[in-house]
């Protein structure tokens, strides 16, 4: 009964207040100190390893913007790329005379979890799913990542000089991914990449509703998933509206109380802000269309579909919507999910018109070979009636990568006045026989096969009892 | 080894009929392979121009005066090599790994007998995409349960067919090396504890024999029981020990290596080891072992305490060390790219012909197997590629299994040309 009281109290009671508060408002009220959220407390304190002004000479160039240019040089200056064209000549550069080499930007992995599953792949190295609850996006992928990966440095030797490490896929909305430069760094700020848009991983079918549904917790099932997602959503709605409340009231010289802080709903807020980029972990055609039907619910982009086994079914509605999908050449059959695997879905995803077809790894062991990646779906999907070539392909591990991580205005292409990020490759990169040999980021070089000087090494492989030269011969 | 069937040709091809995998159904025909760059894996090298003539299932003749065959096939200077060779993985034991009743590869009791060529299914979809990275046949491996021993392995042809099982109980495998509970130790001594307690048996009834021969005459006394059937487990020991089965061991770490050299040499066993990450640390001594070596030729990261070693040249560093290597893909879905393992080795310091081998011979070698190699008496599983094997733009344009052309399409091929069929009906219609 005693409950019930406060909601008897008298009319007058009420007004009172109302004209209390409406006087203040108009007497211009004394504000507190305006309650704003750092958006960025983990800053990149990242900086190029030292840089060279160089001129490579002679090579055959795909620019990542869909052209190949024969027996041309590339410029960089003070970390740019200045020019890419033929017979360029200038003073006070290192010259590369790359003849018979091939010359692509940097190789941009999309979906890794180097330094959260780092080798060795130990107990205590499991950082990548905080598989404690199905929605965590307050955990922010960075405070796992392990910079001594020996990973970052095979990545390195096979031309990864962006990636974007992610959660795991255990849980319905996993946390924020980060973008790194994939130098080496003994903090993940100094690998961090700096002004890239966080991302926010989400996993749709089989793995959430496995691992909470073996829990007897929500979800158990597809529309489980769904509700999950969706309830999510309507926190953030919420709680973006109050935050916009605060700051509309606040601006009219009101003194409102901020809302209460809330970590998982300052990241899905960001991503109704536009801020923060969709990474969602989705195999079919069917969930993937409930995805990008799930954004328009809520109003924000469903952004990329990774692992889009099926992406070839809805071709024309990823593009239409302007999801990128990222894919692999031909992993399946280890999920029912993963069932329906051609070897041409990047090939059919690329070919409608403002489509964003993506390769990537989601394995320290093929982010070593995005390029063989690649061409195996570019030669299955030529004998199969498609016409790619080198300068099409290399978009998939470069350009539209970037694209997906929304960096391509910084990297992604040799155009000018983008970052200088570049790879030499003994031959064309599409060929199993093909090596890296000299990689570049931000126009520093941090990686030749030749020069041991420039072959960074894991502190946790330094020392260890190895073969030595004298015992390799 | 347990031999299931003998190539029978004409039984095999008509049930393999049911599953559209053959496009030359006239098996009695004999086929003459022309012009073609044949890769023999044997010392004759690579022939240029060659001739091989395949007749009821095997090679008959390479380069003969006179061809003479039922059809002719033009091979335009393309390459044939032996069609290549599977280890250490599940095919046709899974359809999907993450649904239990695909699965058959596991069984939390199995013991040294796990005989798993009784769950094959060559009807798997991943058989047929296996084909198309020309592998034609297979060694299956269990994974067998609690206990050290996973179990033993088979051996398939890649045909699809329902005998396609060539022989069962081929090799026992077994884990040792690192443990997430308890000590590495146990599984060696316990293996060590059973190679002599076997060995102690086989001498005490040699001797009962013998003292029998000489007691002859002497009335048999109570104890008829010594005649006692050895048990099912303690048989594939004392396989082990004639040196009749191979054991197959998972071991990685350099002491592991070498504790597994002393056994082989005590126990005078016929053994290979799989994984291997330390074998460029104890080369010397493996190679002296005469212990071939399984090892995943992409494996370059350190992932546990026992690979600190892992590197892409370690084929080629083995290899010159004059260790046979196999290289082997441990994934059924995966299995097609062994090409792309070979070709990745090759990158990394192997040569093409070792590469080539150590998806083709040495594993005939090893597994004895009368496959792997172009020449005369072998059995006619042969590949002829579009290009060199080793590459991604190249692709198999024909391949036999047992003389027996097989198509490389697949369950995947279907979908891809339904969504790229154009259709007012929905896609379900396109079929």
């Amino acid at each position: 009964m005693s409950k019930r009281i406060p909601s008897l109290l008298p009319i007058s009671v009420l007004a009172v207040t109302i004209s209390l508060a409406l006087s203040g408002c108009l007497q211009k009220e004394v504000q507190d100190k305006k309650i704003t959220i750092n958006k960025n407390p983990y800053p990149s304190t990242y900086i190029p390893v030292p840089q060279q002004d160089l001129l490579i000479k002679n090579a055959t160039v795909l620019t990542g913007t869909g052209e190949r240019l024969d027996n041309a040089d590339v410029l960089v200056k003070n970390g740019k790329i200045v020019q890419v064209g033929t017979s360029l000549s200038t003073e006070n550069v290192t010259v590369i005379d790359a003849t018979g080499k091939w010359i692509t930007p940097g190789i941009i992995d999309v979906h890794s979890h180097l330094g959260v599953y780092p080798s060795p792949s130990v107990e205590s190295h499991q950082d990548g799913n905080e598989m404690t609850s199905p929605v965590t996006a307050n955990v922010w992928v960075e405070h796992s990542v392990w910079p001594q990966d020996p990973g970052f440095q095979t990545a390195r030797a096979g031309g990864i000089t962006t990636l974007q490490i992610l959660p795991g896929s255990g849980n319905l909305i996993g946390g924020r991914g980060v973008t790194l430069r994939n130098v080496p760094s003994v903090s993940v700020q100094g690998m961090k990449f700096p002004d890239a848009p966080y991302g926010m991983k989400m996993a749709c079918g089989e793995n959430p509703k496995r691992v909470y549904g073996s829990r007897k917790e929500l979800p158990s099932t597809r529309m489980g998933n769904m509700a999950g997602y969706r309830a999510a959503w309507v926190d953030a709605t919420e709680y973006k509206a109050a935050w916009e409340k605060y700051e509309a009231n606040y601006a009219q010289g009101k003194n409102p109380a901020a809302p209460k802080r809330d970590l998982a709903l300052d990241t899905l807020k960001s991503v109704l802000d536009g801020e923060t980029l969709i990474h969602n972990h989705c195999y079919k055609a069917d969930e993937m269309t409930q995805m990008i039907d799930l954004g328009k619910e809520f109003n924000y982009h469903s952004g990329t579909f990774h692992h889009g086994i099926e992406a070839y079914k809805i071709a024309d509605k990823l593009a239409e919507n302007g999801n990128c999908a990222a894919m692999w050449p031909d992993w399946w059959g280890f999920k029912m999910e993963a069932y329906d695997m051609i070897h041409e879905n990047v090939a059919i995803v690329d070919a409608v018109k403002n489509s964003c077809a993506v390769v990537h790894s989601d394995s320290g062991t093929t982010i070593q070979r995005l390029n063989q990646e690649a061409g195996k779906i570019m030669y299955r999907a030529n004998e199969n009636g498609f016409s790619l070539k080198e300068e099409d392909a290399i978009k998939w591990i470069t350009f539209n990568a970037a694209k997906s991580l929304g960096i391509d205005d910084q990297t992604g292409s040799l155009t000018s006045g983008k970052k200088a990020d570049i790879v030499v490759w003994n031959k064309n990169p599409f060929s199993v026989y093909a090596h890296a040999e000299q990689v570049f980021v931000d126009g520093g070089k941090v990686y030749d096969k030749f020069d041991e000087s420039y072959q960074a090494k894991s502190d946790f492989l330094l020392g260890q009892p190895t073969t030595t030269s004298a015992e390799q011969n | 080894m347990k031999l299931m069937k003998t190539r029978k040709l004409f039984t095999s091809s008509l049930i393999a009929l049911a599953f559209a995998s053959i496009t030359s159904v006239a098996n009695a025909e004999s086929l003459a392979i022309i012009n073609a760059t044949v890769h023999t894996v044997t010392e004759q090298g690579v022939l240029t121009n060659a001739t091989v003539i395949i007749d009821d299932g095997k090679i008959t003749a390479i380069n003969p005066v006179v061809v003479s065959a039922d059809k002719i096939i033009d091979a335009n200077g393309r390459i044939l090599t032996p069609g290549l060779i599977g280890t250490m993985n599940q095919l046709g034991l899974v359809e999907v790994n993450a649904v239990s009743k695909s699965r058959d590869a596991s069984e939390k009791k199995a013991d040294i007998t796990f005989d798993t060529s009784l769950a094959y299914n060559p009807r798997s979809t991943v058989i047929a995409y296996t084909r198309k990275g020309g592998i034609t046949s297979n060694i299956v491996t269990p994974f067998g349960g609690e206990d050290m021993f996973r179990g033993q392995t088979f051996v398939v042809d890649l045909s699809g067919s329902f005998d396609s099982v060539l022989a069962n109980q081929s090799a026992v495998v077994v884990d040792f090396g690192a443990k997430s509970k308890g000590s590495r130790a146990t599984a060696l001594q316990k293996f060590i504890h059973k190679l002599e307690d076997a060995q102690l048996k086989l001498t005490k009834n040699k001797e009962k024999e013998a003292n029998k021969k000489s007691q002859k005459k002497e009335k048999d006394k109570s104890k008829d029981n010594d005649k006692k059937e050895p048990k099912r487990d303690e048989k594939v020991i004392n396989e082990l020990l004639a040196g009749t089965k191979p054991l197959i061991a998972y071991a990685d770490r350099a002491t592991d290596l070498l504790a597994l050299i002393k056994i082989k040499e005590r126990f005078k066993l016929n053994l290979i080891i799989v994984g291997a990450g330390d074998a460029i640390v104890v080369k010397e001594q493996l190679a002296k072992a005469k212990i071939p070596v399984i090892i995943n030729a992409m494996s370059n990261l350190p992932s546990s305490f026992d690979t600190l070693h892992a590197s892409l040249d370690n084929a080629a560093r083995l290899t010159a060390a004059g260790i046979k290597v196999i290289l082997s893909v441990d994934d059924a879905h995966n299995l097609y790219q062994l090409r792309f393992s070979a070709g990745n080795a090759v990158a990394n310091g192997l040569s093409k012909e070792d590469a080539l081998a150590s998806i083709t011979a040495n594993v005939a070698d090893v597994f004895g197997l009368d496959v792997g190699r172009i020449a005369v008496g072998k059995n006619a599983d042969l590949v002829l590629w579009s290009a060199d094997p080793f590459e991604l733009s190249s692709h198999v344009d024909k391949m036999w299994i047992a003389g027996q052309e097989h198509s490389t399409k697949s369950r995947h091929d279907a979908l891809r040309k339904r969504y790229m069929t154009e259709s007012k009906m929905p896609k379900a219609y396109v079929k």
